[in-house]
């Protein structure tokens, strides 16, 4: 089959599967997750066939795998839609994959399949338990299997083939289509288990606050369709003189170029997408959803999907920049708001004790590394940490789902009170939990930076030293101290989970979890390991050039520009290796031995940390300054004040005007007058005739005078006129 | 001969003490009485005319008779009449002054 | 068959009224006869819509841009004629009516009592909105759009909620109130050119110089007021801030089927009146006052939004939500409008994709609109509350409903994948170039629309299950699903692909002015 035919089948398993599951098999668990499980794999078998084809051919850049059919009848011409396989979607497409299937066939093993029903189990809420008799005779409490496993994996379905329609289009349009389809499926995830307020509430801003960004991507996309009268990726971003274009002309906003207003908008979209601050407010309160969700959307494809973009548009924000030049306005937006996003998130991340939320953090704040390395124009390492960020963050976050099923299980067989995502409760799970703990070691390793046989250290390590070489200290420094940072926080993590001894009951008795859940945190972790060596630069000291630099080379192809070589003065190398080891090792002495449930850093911080705990009262600040304000201006301006005060209140004055108008002129005319007409003559015709009637006194004689003087006038009369002539 | 005027004139004071008396006498048998005046005041007129017409052309004329013996007549049987009708009137009113039978009034 | 060739337009005109008349001779306690008597006969011109869609010819001439044309004598004496015709931008109204219509009252099968008169009524109704769409001569029209009138107002006042009279006397006084100054315009018209064609009116009345009756005032002044009064008719109906408040009470008050209609079909009078008779017969003044247009458009979008926001009524929130979606039109009229007599290709295609999106908007409008007017009867008559703090947590034991009302919901939102992504894109696309102001100010009722849309799924299907309900209701029911299933396949269609709609609109719109 053609390249082209099979990539155009890659997102439609899934979407075949979360029809079916819909209508069909509903009820049937065991045939909605198959079908669930079915597609993933078809999905990841194409995708990895097209990825093997991509890498063989020479030139994917300038060609990439494209087919493009008219879609929208617009005027004379129509708007095209179709796929365009290139090195920058080949990579995207093969971690997109690979998590995705790893995700689901862990989402079985976290949603207890094969477990029993719980008994005050109900929709809309996470499963209690099941009470079952063990061999004993003895009541004992298990997992039970959540209630609405097959709209999970329905859910889950629909949001792969978002998701990959996203990375296979070859337009802007189509990859909106599948941006707000992934946000429609966030929104219902991340309130899966609807009859909690907390996830409400989260489900809710989640979706509002990615569309504060998508309008505003929205109208950059009308803008660039308006001016370049395209949305093709190729067309626009592969043609220089389209791109020269939009540099030169200048658009009504701030003095800025088209390219520059629509590239900024676009990245409104990133930035919402992606959780930048200030749109960042939502993904910490996403962690309501079910782990697998946070995994998947929240860490590996859907918040990547923001960055993805601002790659994939890098030469519209670039526009006029060469490595060494000025950096253009949207880059240096970018580089402001990623590095700030890193370190800001960082410092957060330290404060946080569920296991959940520190890895929310410690995303956003490596999405803030992307787009800072975006910022600076390292191309390739911001594409290169987007990969290798997907594994072992999707890693990281299955293990927590571990971590927190083994705490559960813990909790069961104690029926001790405790949060069991609250790190403070943890401790010693390594002996329990022993696969989760090195997979777990081998992804916060990554995350930190850990020299050499982890692939977040050569990503990491090329965005230090692309930003060193390009000049820009501050984002530098900036994201050297937020690497020390997360250093720091992930040995915080682990040494709070895993090492030491266990501070509460439930930890003591946490048991490992399934192979369904354990099987995909190894594959990841064999990723979170050897991903890094594609990309080994050649001029490091010692292993450069033993491992051509091949993702360099066929990610780097998408770019026009002889990019120079990332000149490795070691500055950057030990940089990174000193944060890295560094804050493991701070991290790793300041928490070890920790007894009580207490954070040490409290008292040493004191204000600051209460301060970091409350995410630095942001949410409370937004509360104010903008919810509470839309929601006075709605209920209030605009219901109460403007529709029923003015201007039903100026219909009602005119309803009563017309009333009284219509009262007026009938005491005015109709009763006095037409009536009045009628009723007088009537009146007075009476009147004289009770006049005469009064006048008839019933005496002949008297009528008999009259009579004959009334003759005797007449006669008088007639003979004097008419008798007299 | 007497001229005509003198007996014409005779018939209307005649007929004018008929009218007074129809007119202002109180008892109805008086008006009864005055209507008998104010008719033969009539004749009176009737024959003066014949008289001095046929005297005029020559010929007696038929006509003026038959309409005198007509107006006898008829104020004959008008007296009668009345004079019936005024006892009736009397027997329900004990009255015969007209000015008091007032059933008419408005 | 050549009969109803000749005459396909007519029959879908007048085979509602046919039955209705024959429905008044069948006696008033054979409910069921009713029922699906009046279903049958509104699936005639259904059928026969189809007829016209598939012989309709997509290639059609510039100099005859009607097709099924019928003309007959009418009021020969002031040379008003019985003319009709369809075509790119009426067809897709006319389907969209006759689809509607027998959903509608497949919908209304849970009104118990009178339901002879019901039924009755919403055949004549069909009438009259079918007439407004076919007809090209503006005596036929104002007759229709009058006719239009009557048949809601009793549905309303009838079979409606508490608040009824009021919410029926509204509405019918507003909107005739807004016709006064259409039928005088439609005479001043009529007189001056000596016809009331629509055709001929379109070729002479842009350019006639002087009227027949000497009235003393400047004819730009005279065509002004009586654009001014074509405007406000059609503004009303649309409706279009400042003149929308009728709306929450009369789609609140309507009965479930009377609102389907009432959003679905109604309010397109209004928009269609823009497109057929405004913007054709006053190119100059339209082009001239177009920014006012665009003002109170996205006054619409914007307080549409925030309105439905502030809502706690189910069905007003709906209700405000059309007021919303409607303002996306009015903005793409108006962007048309000012651009009427550009030459540049640019501004051009601009123009054609505003006006498709407008179309479009109005179609896809009209089946989400339904969608969730209808949704809401459903709810409404198993809790018999409208009021969203009442419900809580129904997805629990309205699984399918809530599924349903998620879609429909998404489709409202305007979800790309779905039919109202594609018109809001369109139009935002051409209005951008033309008033760029206007189309980043309307993102914030985007915004908002977001914001309600949630809030209603979160008060309806998510949160604890208020136990008040549990074990008393019922999931949605087959009948409820034939109803839904044809509006959500629809939507999805347009939504992936477009082209079988869009492209007969995207030819109208370019010779529509």
């Amino acid at each position: 089959m053609t390249s082209e035919t099979l990539v155009w089948l890659i997102p439609l398993p899934p979407l075949l599967a979360f029809f079916l599951i819909v209508v069909f098999t509903n009820r049937n668990k065991a045939l909605s997750h198959w079908l669930a499980l079915i597609a993933a794999g078809l999905s990841w078998a194409i995708s990895m066939v097209i990825f093997g084809r991509a890498v063989r051919t020479e030139g994917l850049a300038e060609h990439p795998i494209a087919q493009a059919i008219p879609w929208l009848p617009t005027g004379t011409t129509s708007l095209n839609i179709g796929i365009q396989i290139d090195p920058l979607s080949a990579v995207t497409l093969f971690f997109v994959a690979i998590t995705v299937l790893m995700i689901f066939i862990y989402s079985t093993g976290y949603h207890n399949y094969g477990q029993p029903a719980g008994q005050h189990d109900h929709k809309g809420l996470p499963p209690e338990g099941a009470e079952v008799e063990d061999a004993k005779g003895k009541l004992v409490k298990v997992p039970s299997i959540e209630p609405m496993y097959s709209r999970f994996f329905a859910l889950i379905s629909l949001f792969a083939f978002a998701m990959f329609l996203l990375v296979v289009t070859d337009n802007l349009l189509t990859l909106y289509v599948g941006w707000e389809i992934m946000g429609l499926c966030s929104y219902l995830l991340i309130g899966f288990w609807y009859a909690k307020e907390s996830a409400r509430k989260a489900m809710i801003k989640a979706f509002l606050t990615t569309r504060v960004g998508d309008v505003f991507m929205l109208l950059g996309l009308a803008a660039l369709y308006t001016l370049t009268g395209t949305l093709n990726y190729q067309e626009i971003l592969g043609n220089p003189d389209v791109l020269g274009q939009l540099a030169g002309a200048l658009s009504p906003v701030l003095g800025l170029s088209w390219a520059a207003l629509i590239g900024i908008l676009i990245f409104i979209g990133t930035v919402g997408k992606s959780a930048q601050f200030p749109l960042h407010i939502w993904l910490p309160d996403a962690m309501e959803g079910p782990t697998p969700v946070s995994a998947m959307i929240h860490a590996a494809t859907m918040v990547s999907a923001g960055v993805y973009l601002a790659i994939r548009f890098f030469p519209l924000l670039s526009v006029g920049w060469e490595p060494g030049a000025a950096l253009t306005t949207p880059m240096m937006v970018m580089g402001v708001i990623g590095s700030f996003t890193a370190l800001f998130a960082a410092t957060i991340a330290v404060a946080q004790n569920d296991v959940k939320r520190v890895l929310a953090f410690s995303t956003i704040s490596q999405l803030g590394y992307m787009i800072a390395a975006l910022g600076v124009g390292a191309y390739a390492a911001a594409a290169f940490h987007l990969v290798t960020h997907a594994f072992f963050k999707a890693l990281l976050f299955l293990g927590s789902g571990s971590i927190i099923h083994g705490m559960e299980h813990g909790i069961f067989h104690t029926h001790e009170h405790v949060d069991p995502q609250n790190m403070l409760n943890m401790g010693g799970l390594r002996k329990k939990m022993p696969i989760t703990f090195w997979t777990f070691l081998i992804g916060g390793l990554a995350l930190s930076g850990f020299p050499l046989i982890t692939a977040g250290f050569w990503s990491k390590d090329e965005i230090l030293s692309g930003a060193f070489k390009g000049g820009q200290m501050g984002v530098f420094i900036t994201l050297a101290l937020a690497a020390l940072l997360t250093a720091f926080y992930t040995a915080r993590q682990i040494t709070l989970t895993f090492l030491g001894k266990p501070r509460s009951k439930a930890a003591e008795h946490a048991h490992e979890s399934k192979w369904t859940m354990t099987a995909p945190l190894a594959i990841l972790s064999v990723f979170a390991i050897g991903a890094g060596w594609a990309g080994i630069p050649e001029d490091f000291p010692g292993l450069g050039g033993l491992l051509p630099n091949w993702f360099e080379e066929f990610v780097g192809s998408m770019l026009h520009f002889e990019h120079a070589e990332a000149v490795h003065s070691l500055v950057p190398l030990i940089t990174s290796l000193v944060v890295a080891l560094g804050g493991l090792a701070l991290g790793w002495v300041v928490y070890r031995g920790l007894q009580r449930p207490v954070d040490p850093l409290e008292k040493s911080l004191g204000g600051l940390h209460t301060v970091l705990k409350n995410k630095y009262y942001i949410d409370e600040f937004y509360q104010a300054a903008f919810i509470r304000p839309a929601n006075w201006v709605a209920n209030v301006f605009t219901y109460k004040i403007l529709d029923q005060t003015v201007i039903d209140g100026i219909l009602h004055g005119i309803a009563r005007f017309g009333v009284w108008l219509g009262k007026g002129l009938r005491n005015v005319i109709d009763l006095p007058v037409v009536n009045g007409a009628g009723d007088n003559a009537a009146r007075g015709t009476r009147g004289v005739g009770m006049y005469l009637r009064s006048q008839q006194s019933g005496r002949i004689q008297q009528y008999m005078v009259i009579a004959i003087s009334l003759l005797v006038l007449a006669g008088l009369v007639i003979y004097f006129t008419v008798g007299m002539s | 001969m007497i001229p005509l005027s003198w007996y014409l004139i005779a018939a209307a004071a005649l007929f004018c003490i008929g009218l007074f008396g129809v007119l202002s006498r109180k008892n109805a048998v008086s008006i009864l009485m005055s209507i008998e005046l104010m008719l033969n005041a009539v004749n009176i007129n009737l024959v003066a005319f014949w008289h001095y017409h046929s005297q005029i052309q020559g010929v007696s004329q038929v006509a003026p008779q038959v309409f005198v013996a007509m107006v006898f007549i008829i104020a004959a049987a008008e007296v009668a009449v009345g004079l019936a009708l005024i006892i009736s009137a009397y027997k329900r009113r004990e009255t015969s002054v007209v000015d008091e039978m007032t059933l008419l009034k408005g | 068959m050549d009969f109803i060739e000749k005459h396909l337009l007519t029959l879908i005109l007048f085979a509602p009224t046919v039955a209705a008349l024959i429905l008044l001779f069948v006696p008033g306690k054979y409910v069921k006869a009713f029922r699906w008597g009046a279903l049958a006969a509104s699936i005639i011109p259904f059928a026969l819509t189809l007829v016209a869609w598939a012989r309709f010819n997509p290639d059609p001439n510039p100099a005859a841009p009607f097709q099924f044309v019928e003309q007959a004598a009418w009021y020969a004496a002031i040379n008003a004629s019985y003319h009709l015709g369809i075509d790119g931008i009426s067809l897709p109204m006319v389907l969209l009516t006759t689809l509607l219509t027998p959903l509608a009252l497949l919908a209304s099968f849970s009104i118990k009592e009178r339901v002879k008169p019901y039924m009755i009524l919403f055949l004549l109704l069909e009438t009259g909105m079918l007439g407004v769409f076919m007809s090209l001569d503006l005596m036929l029209f104002f007759v229709f759009w009058e006719v239009g009138l009557v048949p809601m107002y009793f549905l309303i006042a009838q079979w409606g909620g508490s608040n009824r009279n009021y919410a029926a006397l509204k509405f019918v006084l507003y909107t005739m109130g807004g016709s006064l100054g259409l039928l005088l315009a439609i005479q001043l018209m009529g007189v001056a050119v000596g016809s009331f064609d629509l055709v001929t009116l379109t070729e002479k009345w842009p350019t006639i110089q002087s009227l027949a009756v000497p009235i003393g005032i400047p004819i730009e002044t005279v065509k002004t007021i009586a654009f001014w009064a074509f405007v406000i008719a059609f503004a009303i109906k649309v409706p279009v801030w400042p003149f929308h408040t009728w709306l929450p009470d009369a789609h609140t008050e309507a009965p479930t089927a009377g609102s389907m209609i009432l959003a679905g079909v109604l309010l397109k009078l209004g928009a269609y009146g823009f497109l057929r008779l405004v913007l054709p017969l006053f190119p100059v003044e339209a082009q001239r006052f177009a920014w006012v247009l665009a003002a109170l458009a996205v006054a619409a979008i914007i307080f549409g939004a925030l309105g439905a926001l502030a809502q706690n009524d189910f069905k007003r929130l709906v209700a405000y939500s059309s007021i919303n979606h409607m303002g996306f039109v009015v903005l793409a009229v108006a962007a048309a409008a000012y651009t009427w007599n550009t030459t540049a290709a640019n501004t051009l295609l601009d123009k054609n994709l505003a006006l498709s999106g407008a179309v479009l908007q109005m179609f896809n409008h009209g089946l989400s609109a339904a969608g969730m007017f209808f949704l809401v009867g459903v709810i409404y008559e198993r809790t018999h509350t409208r009021d969203l703090k009442e419900m809580g947590g129904l997805y629990a034991i309205l699984p399918v409903y809530g599924t349903v009302l998620i879609f429909t919901a998404m489709a409202s939102l305007g979800l790309p994948g779905l039919g109202g992504f594609v018109s809001e894109f369109l139009v935002v696309r051409g209005v951008w170039p033309i008033f760029t102001a206007a189309a980043a100010l309307s993102m914030i009722g985007l915004f908002f629309t977001g914001a309600y849309i949630l809030k209603a799924l979160k008060l309806v299907l998510h949160g604890p299950l208020n136990t008040r309900w549990e074990g008393h209701l019922t999931d949605i029911s087959a009948r409820e699903l034939v109803v839904m299933a044809p509006l959500m396949v629809l939507i999805l269609l347009i939504g992936v692909w477009p082209a079988w709609l869009l492209d007969m609109i995207n030819r109208a719109v370019a010779f529509l002015f």
